[in-house]
């Protein structure tokens, strides 16, 4: 009896297990010929494949996979292009790869999963899906290394407490105005993955942070009764007014999306230009959109339109849509002819451009991007530079420095423009290899090395609660004002009152007026003298509560010590220099400390509006420090440590001194671009062959210089020709023969003339011979 | 690659054509049976003898003397020099290089460009008398001894060659001139380069004949 019941609770198990599983690939939709876009008023359902009924208390956000699953395959379009970086075997050609940015260890490292020269592989510096999730998810679609197989998930990731970051699917077909990257860059930062997507697209309102959960908690396990302030649990308050009473939502959707969805992750622009300045890609302005070119069928492997795609993706009709199968037809890989004019393109004749140039250049050299100039113009990429993310908090960054146009020939050997940026990061060398090290690691071994800044900010912090200030708490130092930031960082300003030689003084700040924050007072006059040291009093007993005080605050005027001496002014005789006006110091077993040690004041004033966030003191000292480390732990897998930026390698020598190296592992990291595409009135070569060919051409002499977080000469400058392997001195000599090209046109010009008509004489001579009108000679 | 075919037969059969004619009208060596590849190693050697340097330079200097007398002499080496230079380089590079021309050489190639069209131009206006077309040939017993020209008197060939050479020089020029303006499209563009290496070839193979006819001695024809 008992095996009966066993052998029906098995059966009921599997009965409803298939029943659960997810639906087939089967029911995929061909298209049936129709233009239009079937009206999409369909029921959200969760995670768990359940409707979504909004007025329910803690509804789940909704899930692209299931919502999306029942008519287009999610397994399908999980091995399209943005989502199969793990997955992919083919390469293609070079792109974009991510840059960990960590402005305080000047670390800027280019990695993907995709194999590229120079770009490093996560894994090979220990980052977990997880990590880089956290890292990038900011400008990542969903799917791919963001929702990772369960087998996949690391057990120091908070997978279970954030959910996956599903394919957002609406990212990029959601036409709705609403829709709001920003959002999605800020869930993903509050590690709310699950909710990412429907707090993004606007279809409800996402409260709480994952973050600030317990490891332990569980999207079902609910909200959190006794924490409503911080440790708040993420949950959704849908918009009702979007639902049917069959609990449908009516979504507008794009089948082909916008641009604008695209240039949240894809965009790039100069980085001194000024928005209203800005042209759009000359397809663009002629109503093209992104995916006019950039297609796809369901299983999103998008065309990419380099040329060459052919070969790497047969399935793709990709010569198509490079620029030549639109411009100028020709012949697909497969034999197949391509018309011209596709979409209305027009169909160039590339009037007296030498051959040549369309064997060795690609049609973006002359077509696209910035005209190349002396040096490489700066750009600013959104994945990058994490751009298009608005809210308080500024998320753009500076850094990676890229540059283009750089012009470097691609797997048809053609020169093709690149963007490219210098790395820089930390890295140990293990024989002849260089593995980068994590931020975190060098931040730990640094100590407060990267953060000079501290100094000051300290004090300003315990000075901020001191309640009788008048004013905001500031220094001056160096001609400048520093004061504090909403970050915690320091804001510098000018102070054109004080020159740089001048000393510190630490001040308040009310309405632009400054005063010092302890005045010059008389000690001779008993009332001015005791007004002042009551002040003197507050400020002390005020600084002390700075945070990792290095010794006691005192103050020193004149030859008289003040300090706080169990609740009490003490005064008593200084026996240093004596001091004029006012100055505070740090009191540490009987001797004065300076307030802000020359160290960080040094890197302070260095780095003040300097774009650059490290030094070469400092990288000195983080490279003592990593090596001191080392010895501790006696280690002899590790080191020598080394930090690379602007091209250069920078190690500690024999005698502890910095010293710089080239290496190839501070290479460039280039990939290329095809846009803006600029017109062919403004193409490279408009004004005639001298745009390149001419001595000290930028095309051929610009350069290209080293760049990044820190703060040197040291750094590697490279010409255009040497990207391009071309010889300096015959591009010289070439462009310089282009002087004289006038001359030699016109003395091939008369010649032709002259032999022409000698020419012409001679046949209507035989003519004359032959009708007998001319008589033959001896 | 077609274009290189092309090439290399016609000058392989030229060659062939030119040194076949002068061994047929060699009288055969007593008690010897002819053979041509025994007669023509035995060429090559020779043109490599200090005696056949000199008198091929006797025979030159004889031969412009009477033709560019004076200054004029000049006008004859750069027109040589440059044709030389422009074969040498096209050729091997239209054979060899994939590639194409390209480098020290296309720059010269393009600089010396400018010295043939100079002095083809200036060859014409001293010599186009001499090879003028309405001027009566001489007797036919001049004349090549083999097939396709065994009717042809030796001036009249001449005269054919110098306007074909002519002819070839002027598309040369006019190509190389087409493709330095903003003129013509791309696929004109390459039309020209078409038709600048086959003029080229035609210009190879009608200085080479010319050359054959007016310096090496001839042998009577049979």
């Amino acid at each position: 009896m008992k095996q009966r019941i066993l052998i029906f609770a098995l059966a009921a198990i599997v009965l409803v297990a298939a029943t659960a599983i997810p639906s087939s690939p089967q029911k995929k939709i061909a298209w049936d010929g129709s233009r239009i876009t079937p009206v999409h008023q369909i029921p959200l359902k969760d995670e768990l494949n359940q409707v979504i009924v909004p007025a329910e208390s803690y509804p789940l956000p909704f899930s692209s996979r299931y919502t999306c699953e029942p008519c287009h395959d999610y397994r399908v379009i999980r091995q399209g292009l943005h989502f199969n970086e793990t997955t992919s075997t083919s390469t293609g050609r070079s792109g974009e790869p991510w840059v960990w940015v960590d402005e305080k260890t000047g670390t800027t490292l280019p990695l993907s999963y995709r194999n590229s020269k120079g770009i490093w592989n996560p894994k090979d510096l220990g980052l977990t899906p997880w990590d880089f999730t956290l890292l990038f998810g900011r400008h990542m679609t969903g799917g791919g290394i963001a929702e990772p197989d369960d087998k996949d998930m690391t057990p120091e990731s908070r997978w279970n407490v954030a959910g996956k970051l599903e394919i957002n699917c609406l990212g990029c077909h959601n036409a709705s105005q609403v829709q709001s990257h920003s959002e999605w860059a800020k869930q993903v930062l509050r590690e709310n993955f699950r909710w990412a997507a429907t707090a993004a697209s606007g279809l409800g309102e996402v409260g709480g942070m994952s973050s600030r959960l317990k490891g332990t908690w569980d999207v079902f396990d609910g909200p959190n009764p006794d924490d409503s302030e911080w440790a708040v649990a993420p949950s959704v308050l849908y918009n009702k007014n979007l639902f049917d009473s069959k609990h449908r939502l009516m979504f507008d959707i794009a089948y082909k999306p916008e641009d604008s969805r695209c240039l949240a992750c894809h965009s790039a622009a100069l980085a001194e230009m000024k928005k209203f300045n800005f042209d759009e890609d000359v397809h663009s302005a002629a109503g093209l959109k992104c995916v006019s070119c950039h297609r796809n069928d369901i299983t999103h492997a998008m065309v990419r339109g380099y040329e060459g795609e052919g070969k790497d993706n047969a399935a793709l009709p990709s010569e198509d849509f490079t620029c030549a199968g639109c411009h100028l037809g020709g012949k697909s890989t497969k034999d197949q002819a391509i018309l011209p004019g596709r979409l209305g393109a027009p169909c160039p004749l590339h009037k007296g451009i030498p051959k040549v140039h369309f064997d060795r250049l690609s049609c973006t050299a002359c077509h696209s991007g910035p005209m190349p100039a002396k040096e490489a113009a700066r750009v600013r990429t959104s994945r990058a530079n994490r751009l298009g993310i608005y809210g308080v908090a500024q998320w753009a960054t500076g850094f990676p420095s890229i540059l283009e146009p750089v012009y470097i020939r691609d797997k048809n050997k053609k020169l093709t423009p690149h963007r490219l940026f210098w790395p820089s990061f930390w890295a140990e060398i293990k024989g002849e290899k260089i593995s980068p090290l994590k931020p975190e690691f060098i931040s730990a071994a640094a100590g407060e090395i990267l953060t000079p800044e501290k100094a000051v900010t300290r004090v300003l912090t315990a000075l901020f609660n001191m309640p009788e200030l008048e004013g905001t708490p500031a220094l001056v130092m160096g001609g400048k004002i520093y004061e504090l930031n909403v970050d915690g960082g320091l804001d510098a300003s000018p102070y054109p009152a004080l020159s740089k030689e001048k000393a510190l003084f630490w001040a308040a700040k009310k309405d632009s007026q400054i005063t010092a924050l302890i005045p010059v007072f008389n000690p001779d006059l008993p009332e001015a003298a005791a007004e002042a040291e009551t002040h003197i009093q507050k400020v002390l007993e005020a600084l002390k509560n700075t945070e990792a005080a290095p010794g006691q605050p005192v103050c020193v005027y004149k030859n008289v010590l003040y300090r706080i001496v169990e609740s009490y002014m003490d005064k008593s005789e200084f026996k240093g220099e004596p001091a004029s006006p006012p100055q505070l110091f740090w009191l540490k077993d009987g001797k004065t400390l300076p307030f802000i040690p020359d160290f960080e004041r040094k890197t302070i004033e260095e780095l003040t509006g300097a774009e650059q966030t490290l030094t070469e003191a400092q990288v000195e000292l983080v490279l003592k420090a990593l090596e001191k480390k080392r010895q501790e732990t006696k280690s002899n897998e590790t080191g020598p440590f080394v930090y690379i930026s602007g091209g250069k390698l920078f190690r500690l020598s024999d005698k502890q001194t910095l010293e710089v190296k080239n290496n190839e592992a501070a290479g460039p990291v280039a990939w290329p671009f095809a846009h803006q595409v600029r017109p062919a009135k403004q193409a490279l070569g408009t004004n005639g062959c001298t745009d390149c060919h001419r001595a000290g051409s930028s095309f051929f002499f610009g350069r290209v210089t080293g760049s990044g977080p820190l703060k040197t000469n040291r750094v590697l400058v490279r010409s255009a020709s040497s990207f391009m392997g071309l010889t300096r001195p015959y591009h010289f000599l070439f462009g310089l023969s282009f002087t004289v090209r006038p001359v030699l046109k016109w003395i091939l010009f008369i010649a032709v003339v002259v032999v022409g008509m000698m020419l012409l004489l001679v046949l209507l001579i035989v003519l004359g011979k032959l009708t007998g009108l001319i008589e033959k000679r001896r | 690659m077609v274009f290189i075919i092309i090439t290399v037969l016609s000058v392989l059969g030229l060659v062939f054509w030119l040194t076949n004619v002068r061994f047929a009208a060699k009288p055969p060596a007593p008690g010897k049976k002819p053979d041509y590849f025994s007669w023509l190693w035995a060429g090559i050697r020779g043109l490599f003898k200090k005696e056949t340097l000199k008198k091929g330079r006797k025979a030159l200097d004889t031969w412009i003397n009477s033709y560019y007398p004076g200054w004029t002499k000049w006008i004859f080496w750069a027109l040589a020099a440059s044709f030389v230079y422009q074969a040498a380089s096209g050729f091997l590079f239209a054979v060899f290089s994939p590639r194409g021309m390209f480098g020290i050489p296309l720059l010269l190639h393009v600089s010396v460009g400018g010295l043939f069209a100079v002095s083809l131009a200036m060859t014409l206006i001293l010599r186009a008398r001499a090879y003028r077309p309405d001027q009566e040939e001489e007797a036919a017993t001049q004349s090549f001894a083999r097939p396709p020209l065994k009717n042809i008197s030796k001036s009249l060939l001449r005269k054919i060659l110098f306007w074909l050479f002519a002819a070839a020089g002027l598309c040369l020029i006019a190509t190389a001139l087409g493709s330095m303006v903003p003129v013509f499209s791309f696929e004109t563009q390459q039309s020209m380069i078409d038709v600048h290496r086959y003029s080229a070839l035609i210009a190879l193979l009608t200085a080479s004949i010319f050359l054959d006819t007016a310096f090496l001695p001839q042998s009577q024809a049979k």
